[in-house]
């Protein structure tokens, strides 16, 4: 999933300053997921910025809606009907549900509460990992299921640095080595020899350089 | 700046001792329109949300009382509710909200004082909360009353 985490209250607060009117808009995807701006999260936003705007004795329309998922068109369409009552939207969608609003929106000022952080995982309540860069080119199948450029420090192909400690990164010690991640995983299942396989240089080509990547499925259009 | 409209918010636990609904009818008769009390299965239950929408539209405070550490029936739902009444606080200190506002009270487990006398306690920690800047204090005038 696409994580975030909620930009500070100031910083929110002087992006909404010129508008009397707001829409504070949650989604109820990944950032719910991550805990960053699901219903809960943009409720509690909401009720802070009002707040915050009577203790300034600068009373403004602050009201709050959460799409299913802002990053998809046929849930942004819900707001047809309200978003003109608003000078402005402050979104805590990820940066795709952003700008899929404005897309859809183009006469409304777009405003991200959150910063968009990563592809990862939650690994326990309140812990996110990073795991995947969405390279377009997914190697895991030869790293047993560890991907060392998401999570090597070094973001190494070839093997290890030898700058391992006890199974720690030299760069960060809250990080496990990758590589010992992924020599342990695959000495367990006895594939310890897939790192003996010749492979081409990676093709960075599919993950940038081109513009924005597209993907087109004409079996999925209509 | 007189407290004569100052308004409680309370949460607690309803494993809080002597904490029926005769107990509660009880405490709002004594306190009046002071306090207002939401009894709830847990105080993991709570979040952020329900303390910012209570100070948003009533309360000039709200407080939280949980079960003694190690002894929720849910296991750890008093340790959840302290990390989201301190979250709580984060966020009303980011808007220039004082964070006394928010406060939890957490029995040890040989505390045997029940729910009254909780209140009791609670009441006398935000005596020196000022009644909130948030709340338009015309609107509560129609509410008002007299703390005891």
């Amino acid at each position: 999933m696409i994580t975030a985490e909620q930009k500070p209250v100031d910083e929110i607060r002087k992006m909404i300053a010129p508008y009397k009117s707001i829409l504070v808009l949650g989604c109820g995807s990944c950032v719910a997921e991550c805990a960053a701006g699901g219903e809960k999260e943009t409720g509690a936003l909401a009720s802070a910025l009002r707040m915050g705007a009577k203790m300034e004795g600068k009373p403004a329309l602050i009201q709050e809606k959460t799409l299913d998922r802002q990053c998809v068109r046929d849930f942004v369409i819900q707001l047809d009907e309200i978003i003109h009552q608003y000078e402005a939207v402050l979104s805590l969608g990820c940066g795709a549900g952003v700008q899929a609003v404005a897309d859809a929106f183009p006469d409304i000022p777009l405003l991200p509460a959150l910063n968009t952080e990563f592809l990862g995982e939650t690994k326990d309540q309140g812990y996110w990992l990073e795991n995947c860069l969405g390279c377009g080119d997914c190697m895991l199948h030869i790293f047993g299921g560890i991907c060392p450029l998401a999570r090597c420090s070094k973001q190494l192909l070839n093997g290890p640095c030898g700058g391992s400690r006890e199974g720690v990164c030299e760069v960060n010690a809250d990080v496990p080595c990758a590589w010992q991640l992924i020599i342990d995983r695959l000495s367990a299942t006895d594939a310890l020899g897939r790192l003996e396989e010749i492979y081409p240089p990676k093709d960075w080509s599919r993950k940038q350089g081109r513009g924005p990547r597209r993907i087109i499925r004409e079996d999925q259009q209509g | 700046m007189g407290k004569e409209h100052f308004t409680l918010a309370l949460f607690y636990c309803q494993g809080t001792p002597q904490s029926s609904e005769h107990d509660r009818q009880s405490l709002e008769e004594r306190y009046g329109k002071a306090i207002r009390l939401f009894p709830i299965p847990c105080s993991g239950r709570l979040e952020p949300l329900h303390l910012l929408r209570a100070l948003e539209e009533f309360a000039d405070a709200v407080y939280l009382i949980t079960c003694p550490d190690g002894t929720c029936r849910y296991f750890d739902g008093n340790r959840r509710a302290r990390k989201r009444i301190e979250r709580t606080r984060f966020i009303i200190a980011s808007i220039g909200l004082e964070e006394e506002r928010v406060g939890i009270l957490v029995r040890s487990k040989d505390d045997r004082r029940v729910l009254v006398d909780l209140v009791q306690e609670i009441m006398d920690r935000v005596e020196g909360v000022a009644p909130s800047p948030v709340l338009n204090q015309a609107v509560k005038s129609a509410h008002a009353h007299s703390r005891k």
